[in-house]
């Protein structure tokens, strides 16, 4: 989010995702395509199908890594080196995008200086990536009429995520590959309505529709319209809160910070030390178990509502089932909660709060239940009613104007491995399982696919440690230990392990670590480093 | 075949309605949303019919539900129980506007279903069922059943069959129980000509060649047979798999299920039937973790083997009826189609 919003004026992807398959070079970076995003993997695929190139950079070899015309398998943690490697290939061999550098950029001298203080021996010593290899893929990108990257986690769950996306952006402004169809930026969103949520506010330092809370004027106006007076100062991350000693109590709506947040003793620390913890979710998660009230919420089939899915399009739910067992919907929940704090909200339907929101965020200025009954909804910017929304964003120039390089430079990981912790922990996650499991676990089909945390570990690194497939290894890093079973794959590299963090059972976020990205405050869940230790002798 | 009839569109409300007197009728129907499904009418005249566009599930779901109660079991002490199967009561009930594809595929599952272990659900339902087939005029997207050699018309199969001819339907009686509606309510047909057999026959020639799909089946059936097909295919097919199963679901002749017991006290609980599909790991993991499929390509050549190979050899044809419908939920694009492709080597 912060990176895009600062180099082109809008987090989210700039294409609409059918525009992936009419794509010539694909690159993905940091997703695991197939498993966590899937309906994105098939136009990938289908693009390869008809020729398209893909290149994919990711350290394990992922099953689109094995569809890749080439797979760069950089050491965790090194993207900007890589990118930048590439970048000044670009540079080198006159691939750039002179004019469009020219006439939609600025702040360009300073990447390029940059870039000239590179060395490409150190680079591929950093990353680990072969010169030719990444050269080999520079020229594909840069050379693309239609070239589009796509990121994800793996990019962004880094000490140094901002700086990540801020690369990317930076290689696509500088080969012109932007502000087109079939051409851009494209940030994976790993749930149905995460776009949605921050679109409507849902981050600290922003109104709905990005309207910097720091802004008098977009304060007066969200004060006129609610009639209450409003904060100057911008809310806490989530990582402040869940890590932090300064909240009293907590409400929480769909979410299971007692899994999936960092270092979860600290978690469970601050979540214990609350006076006072309500939980709203499907059912009762570890999160939920801690509260003092739980609130009962509707899953999608008994609700009706929008859903801003990644390529920003507003799609209409709708109810079929009346609520299970006494739950209701979250704005059921809210407007009784509101009500009962003093604040009144009188809506009648979901419908009647979109059309709020048309009122005071603009981007959905135009964006009305009517008009979502046909057609396949509506995607943001969509200014008014007559405005058919759009399915690219930047066309004419920057959603900021013009776009900026961010020069960065390569950033060690915040824990590299040592003798004591000698391998690389990345998580992620499984094709069968979602998230904390809130959902997928209540499901005995999807249990029965996945039943359990996998630790991958190479079979080099196996026969060094002496442990066997399948066998119950206890995973040490600095803040605690779990156990789970081995899984030997080449998909990880010799000296990294990777797990998912589903399972309560054995949840890896106690080992991750909560050092974060300084301006995105979003934790390093991709780098930790772990030591394997034999249970049974 | 007797003496075929024709049914004026007009009058085929009146004769849904009487017919909804003596059975539960079960039509393909477009709900509120636009979506298109075989479902029980409940009121024939509020019923919005639909013929224009192809059910997105089959019929399979009403002979072989998702999941079904077979058996209640009782536990009298530790050391005994007992265990009683589950009778589900089914009204006779009439399927009107069956596609081709959909009526080959219970032909399949009477098979299946009646050969060594006879299923009795499935079979008391299908005793108790009349099938009033439709031809397809106009092949639907992703339709290649002329490739599997069950349509776009039929001629056998159905109690009754009707092909579609503007303003009327062509009534042919396919068996015993169709003749019986024919001769209880005379009065809803008349007698088809020379002419409504020519023109049935023109309309099947223009169907067989409205297909807009060229699916080879029988090229990738003989090369399956002659084990030419490539393990490259199975390991690019099972790179794109995406496992979620979506194609055995909505297949209207994939027939495997799992049983499982839910309790529902300390000593009381019931047996459940519900569909799985092949292609999961969990289908073939032993209880002690041996996964005898061990590859995820071998999983996927077992499913595609059974539809073109073992059910050739076994039944003289293969289990796919080209409906498409894998095509269309597909994700991964490891559809039938892409494998004919893939596997036919044309």
């Amino acid at each position: 989010m912060a990176g895009l919003a600062t180099t082109f004026g809008s987090g989210a992807m700039t294409n609409a995702i059918n525009e992936i398959e009419e794509a010539q070079v694909i690159l993905a970076s940091g997703s695991n395509t197939t498993e966590a995003h899937p309906q994105v993997a098939r136009r990938m695929l289908d693009a390869v199908d008809r020729g398209a190139k893909l290149i994919v950079i990711d350290p394990r070899r992922t099953k689109l890594a094995e569809c890749a015309t080439l797979h760069l398998a950089l050491r965790p943690g090194t993207d900007i080196a890589l990118l930048n490697g590439m970048m000044r290939v670009i540079l080198d061999e006159n691939l750039h995008d002179d004019l469009f550098i020219e006439m939609r950029t600025e702040n360009f001298l300073a990447l390029r200086d940059m870039l000239f203080r590179l060395d490409l021996g150190e680079v591929e010593a950093i990353t680990g990536v072969a010169l030719e290899k990444m050269a080999a893929a520079a020229r594909l990108y840069a050379r693309a009429q239609r070239a589009v990257i796509c990121y994800c986690l793996g990019i962004t769950q880094h000490i140094c995520g901002t700086d990540n996306v801020q690369s990317i952006a930076n290689l696509a402004m500088l080969t012109g590959h932007v502000e087109k169809e079939n051409t851009g930026v494209d940030p994976l969103r790993g749930q149905n309505n995460v776009q949605g949520a921050c679109d409507m506010g849902a981050l600290p330092n922003v109104f709905p529709s990005y309207q910097a809370v720091s802004e008098p004027e977009y304060r007066t106006k969200f004060e006129t319209a609610w009639g209450v007076s409003l904060p100057e100062k911008p809310g806490l991350t989530l990582l402040d809160m869940t890590h932090g000693t300064s909240l009293r109590g907590m409400f929480i709506m769909g979410e299971n910070p007692l899994l999936s947040d960092p270092h979860l003793d600290k978690v469970a620390a601050t979540l214990g030390s609350l006076e006072f913890l309500a939980v709203s979710d499907l059912f009762l998660t570890e999160t939920a178990k801690l509260a003092h009230v739980v609130f009962p919420a509707a899953a999608f089939a008994e609700k009706s509502g929008t859903f801003t899915n990644s390529e920003r399009r507003v799609q209409l739910a709708r109810q079929v089932i009346a609520p299970l067992g006494g739950a209701r919907p979250d704005s059921a929940i809210v407007m009784d909660l509101a009500a009962r704090l003093g604040m009144p909200m009188e809506y009648d339907s979901p419908a009647e709060v979109m059309e709020e929101i048309a009122l005071l965020a603009p981007i959905y200025g135009g964006i009305f239940h009517d008009r979502l009954e046909t057609g396949w909804g509506l995607q943001w910017p969509c200014w008014g009613r007559e405005h058919p929304g759009t399915p690219y964003l930047h066309k004419y120039y920057f959603t900021r104007g013009k776009g900026h390089f961010v020069p960065a430079r390569h950033v060690p990981a915040s824990e590299p491995p040592d003798e004591e912790f000698p391998l690389v922990l990345n998580t992620g996650r499984v094709y069968h399982q979602y998230h904390t499991g809130t959902m997928t676990r209540q499901c005995p089909t999807l249990n029965r696919e996945a039943e359990r945390a996998l630790l991958q570990v190479n079979p080099a690194d196996a026969q060094r440690l002496n442990i066997r497939n399948g066998e119950t290894v206890r995973l040490v890093s600095r803040r605690g230990a779990i156990e789970l079973a081995v899984l030997l794959t080449e998909e990880v590299a010799s000296g990294s392990v990777y797990t998912s963090f589903h399972f309560p059972e054995a949840p890896i976020n106690r080992l991750t670590t909560a050092a974060a990205d300084p301006k995105a405050r979003c934790p390093e869940y991709k780098v930790c480093a772990v030591r394997v230790e034999r249970v049974s002798p | 075949m007797t003496m075929n009839h024709i049914l004026k569109k007009d009058h085929l409300l009146p004769l849904l309605r009487r017919l909804a007197k003596e059975y539960r009728l079960v039509a393909p129907i477009r709900n509120p949303h636009g979506d298109t499904h075989y479902a029980e009418v409940e009121q024939v005249d509020a019923l919005d019919l639909d013929l224009d566009h192809q059910p997105q599930e089959s019929l399979k779901p009403f002979f072989f539900p998702q999941q079904e109660t077979i058996a209640t079991y009782t536990a009298l002490s530790p050391e005994a129980y007992t265990i009683a199967p589950h009778s589900a009561f089914t009204p006779a009930t009439l399927y009107f506007g069956v596609r081709s594809c959909d009526l080959a595929a219970i032909l399949y599952m009477d098979v299946v279903f009646s050969q060594g272990v006879r299923e009795v659900h499935y079979l008391a339902r299908r005793h108790n069922s009349l099938l009033v087939g439709l031809n397809c005029n106009a092949p639907f997207p992703n339709c290649f059943c002329d490739a599997t050699k069950n349509g776009p018309f039929r001629e056998m199969g159905a109690d009754l069959q009707l092909t579609d001819l503007g303003d009327r339907f062509l009534v042919e009686a396919g068996r015993a129980q169709g003749a019986a509606i024919l001769a209880r309510w005379p009065q809803f047909f008349g007698a088809a000509g020379e002419e409504e057999s020519r023109k049935q026959y023109q309309l099947y020639l223009e169907a067989r060649g409205g297909f807009q799909r060229q699916v080879h089946v029988d090229s990738a059936i003989r090369r399956l047979a002659e084990g030419k097909v490539d393990e490259a295919v199975w390991q690019q097919l099972s790179l794109r798999c995406q496992d979620c199963a979506g194609c055995a679901y909505v297949c209207p002749t994939c027939t495997c299920f799992t049983i499982m017991d839910r309790p529902q006290s300390a000593t009381a609980g019931e047996r459940l039937r519900s569909w799985d599909a092949c292609t999961f790991a969990g289908f073939t993991r032993m209880a002690g973790g041996h996964n005898p499929v061990v590859q995820r390509s071998a999983a996927i050549k077992n499913r595609f083997l059974h539809k073109l190979k073992y059910d050739v050899e076994k039944h003289g044809r293969p289990s796919c009826v080209g409906c498409g419908r894998c095509l269309g939920i597909c994700f991964g694009g490891t559809d039938m189609a892409r494998f004919v492709e893939l596997a036919s080597g044309e």
